[in-house]
């Protein structure tokens, strides 16, 4: 048995005491009023269940996006120390590059080249330039 | 009977059971209401941490941008020696990397510690080969450094951090402030791995980053000061040394360097001595070097020419005391041009007798001798020239050509600047600009004040270039430009008021190219095996640094 068919059934043994004369007109308009009736208790039934479940889907769907925010903040969690990790890294290379760089290692390594002083740097005179153009 | 005392015994448990309701009750209501607060505090205090977030110590650079200082995290070996299997192993395929011996390791491991240090801050190649193993037990932690990617280059400008992150010392001492940021706060919420919840609280307060500095110091002339200064210590077995290198147009430091120094890295490893910068914190009796001054104060209050002429006898009697020439050399007939080339005692006392105590004193004072330069580093001195209330009548002979008052070289490169550059005192100045957030602050450089006539300057810069072409500092010439400069030779006081015997300080100041001056160079060495002759490598450190320096500049040569 349906829920429809549960709360129509007290209406139909009802109609089944009354006298017959009359149970004709009644029979028709209880027939009409059963099908309003029905009809409003699906409508109540589908409404119900239509919010239920819209409810439920609601639920999901924060769920859901919870579940989506929490990865992506572990996500980032974890990009951020990636971030941190390559700049370090890259600090580390800068300093590197620093002590390659600096004068004093260059001077020590051209010295076990056996590599020698310039005695003279020729500088060209900006004036000198700027009278040859 | 029975049934009587069955009642009882039931409203007697009935009581028991309605008191202990009662008092759970009570002691409910309590948590619920009064102690809420300490409840949900414990709770809290298990998911929620409060971090302190560390602001990064700003990059020291130098004038090119090049590195000087810089702070990154490392990596610091940690172990857990209750989840380490077999320590011994472990502490046998540590050793060799950590270039330990096992049993000290393992002693560590077995020290009955549930967490320590095995090594801090290891080298990341180092930190690799550890984390490659895998070994259970152990683990890295990150901490930050300070790391000086030129070694000992610049050491003594620069200065160091502490262990506890604070700066010792140099830039790192004098703009400790300003480097060291400020630190933030993060308070959030954790899961059970530690991690952050997403949507958990995260509440608090950006760190602020330190600032960085652009210094003025330039590391190749730096490069060229610190390897001189160091062949001359070396050479003359000096008992210290030291170099200033300043752009006479504005000021700028363009190196600094003191001997003995120290290595920012191994800084536990320094001596006192070491740590002290000799160009700003020690003192000494410049000698010679400061009858330029007496020279340049006595043309500019006009009581001499360069052609004003005396008798040189070799001496010269002030406040009933002899003042001698350098081994008693008798001169004759000498301009006052001439005394600054032959360095004549006698010839300064004569120059500062015709410009009286009072305005030697006073012309002193403008130079900035006896008062701090200003210069932006830590631990700077002053030096010392006495009031003229406590002047006794020789101090004017004696202070005419250097003694019987103390300064710091970086007084003396700042003195020479304003000969060179017309006649105006800058304050020296180390720091060219900071950057932070908001941009770029550069550092205006500081005129202080007029101290002598552009005249008077461009009289005494010949009358310098003239010592270096034939006079007492020849060997500090250059091929191809012209020099200015003078030496210094002088007595060391001793603690009980009188000089040391047969101890020198020598020193040269010059500049270059003289005519059109780009670079002032102070060298000082204390104590060098030549004595007398000291002057000589310090006249040799002076050409090694200006030859490197102009080179380096491009600066165009203004001799043939």
């Amino acid at each position: 048995m349906t829920f429809a068919q549960a709360v129509r059934a007290p209406h139909v043994r009802r109609v089944q005491h009354r006298p017959l004369r009359q149970a004709v007109h009644r029979r028709a308009a209880d027939r009409r009023t059963v099908a309003r009736s029905a009809s409003w208790e699906v409508r109540s039934f589908l409404l119900v269940s239509g919010v239920i479940v819209a409810g439920f889907l609601l639920v999901l769907l924060y769920l859901a996006q919870a579940t989506a925010v929490s990865a992506a903040g572990y996500e980032a969690q974890r990009l951020s120390a990636q971030r941190d990790e390559i700049r370090r890294q890259n600090a580390l290379l800068e300093i590197e590059s620093a002590r390659l760089d600096s004068p004093a290692r260059i001077e020590a390594a051209a010295q076990r080249l056996g590599l020698v002083r310039a005695a003279t740097i020729r500088v060209v005179p900006a004036l000198e330039i700027a009278a040859k153009r | 009977m029975t049934a009587t005392i069955s009642h009882a015994r039931l409203r007697v448990l009935f009581a028991f059971f309605a008191v202990a309701s009662l008092v759970l009750s009570a002691r409910l209501a309590y948590w619920q209401t009064i102690g809420r607060g300490e409840l949900l505090g414990q709770a809290t205090d298990q998911v929620r941490s409060d971090l302190v977030l560390a602001a990064h110590r700003g990059v020291i650079r130098d004038r090119g941008g090049a590195i000087l200082a810089t702070t990154v995290e490392l990596r610091s070996l940690y172990a857990i020696p209750g989840r380490i299997v077999d320590r011994g192993a472990t502490a046998a395929a540590l050793a060799p990397i950590l270039g330990e011996r096992p049993d000290v390791l393992r002693a560590a491991l077995e020290s009955g510690g549930e967490w320590l240090y095995l090594r801090r801050r290891l080298p990341e190649d180092t930190a690799n080969r550890i984390a490659a193993l895998r070994i259970e037990g152990l683990g890295f932690e990150k901490e930050p450094k300070r790391l000086y990617p030129s070694g000992a280059i610049g050491a003594q400008v620069l200065g160091f951090v502490n262990d506890d992150g604070l700066g010792q010392y140099g830039v790192e001492g004098r703009y400790d402030d300003v480097l060291r940021g400020v630190p933030g706060r993060l308070v959030v919420e954790r899961d059970p791995a530690s991690r952050q919840l997403a949507l958990g609280l995260r509440t608090g307060l950006n760190a602020k980053d330190g600032q960085d500095l652009v210094l003025t110091l330039d590391l190749a002339i730096q490069t060229a000061v610190e390897r001189e200064l160091a062949a001359a210590v070396q050479s003359e077995k000096a008992t210290s040394g030291s170099v200033v290198v300043l752009d006479p147009r504005d000021g700028a430091v363009r190196a600094l360097a003191s001997s003995p120094s120290y290595d920012p890295a191994r800084v536990a490893a320094a001596t006192n001595e070491a740590l002290r910068d000799r160009a700003i914190s020690w003192t000494y009796e410049p000698g010679s070097t400061m009858k330029a001054i007496t020279i340049a104060a006595a043309l500019d209050k006009g009581v001499v020419t360069p052609k004003t002429s005396y008798n040189d006898v070799g001496y010269a009697v002030i406040g009933g005391r002899v003042l001698s020439n350098a081994y008693g050399k008798v001169y004759g007939p000498t301009t006052v041009a001439q005394v600054l080339e032959r360095s004549q005692n006698a010839g300064a006392v004569f120059v500062a007798s015709q410009l009286g105590a009072p305005d030697l004193r006073s012309y002193l004072e403008a130079f900035g001798f006896g008062a701090p330069t200003g210069v932006d580093l830590a631990a700077e001195t002053t030096g010392r020239v006495r009031p003229l209330a406590e002047w006794y009548p020789v101090d004017l002979g004696t202070i005419s050509f250097g003694q019987g008052l103390s300064i710091t070289p970086l007084q003396l490169a700042a003195a020479y600047a304003a000969i060179a550059n017309g006649g105006t005192l800058f304050r020296p100045y180390v720091v060219a600009s900071r950057r932070d957030a908001d941009g770029e602050h550069r550092t205006a450089p500081a005129p202080l004040r007029r101290v002598i006539s552009s005249q008077t300057a461009a009289t005494l810069r010949t009358m310098l270039t003239a010592t270096v072409d034939h006079g007492i500092a020849n060997a500090a010439a250059l091929k191809a430009y012209s020099v200015a400069g003078k030496t210094g030779t002088a007595q060391i006081p001793s603690n009980d008021g009188r000089y040391v015997d047969d101890a020198y300080i020598s020193s040269f100041a010059g500049f270059v190219p003289a005519e059109d001056p780009q670079l002032v160079v102070v060298v000082v060495l204390e104590r060098p095996e030549s004595k007398l002759l000291g002057t000589l490598p310090a006249m040799t450190a002076f050409k090694g640094i200006a030859t490197d320096a102009l080179r380096y500049a491009r600066v165009q040569p203004d001799r043939p």
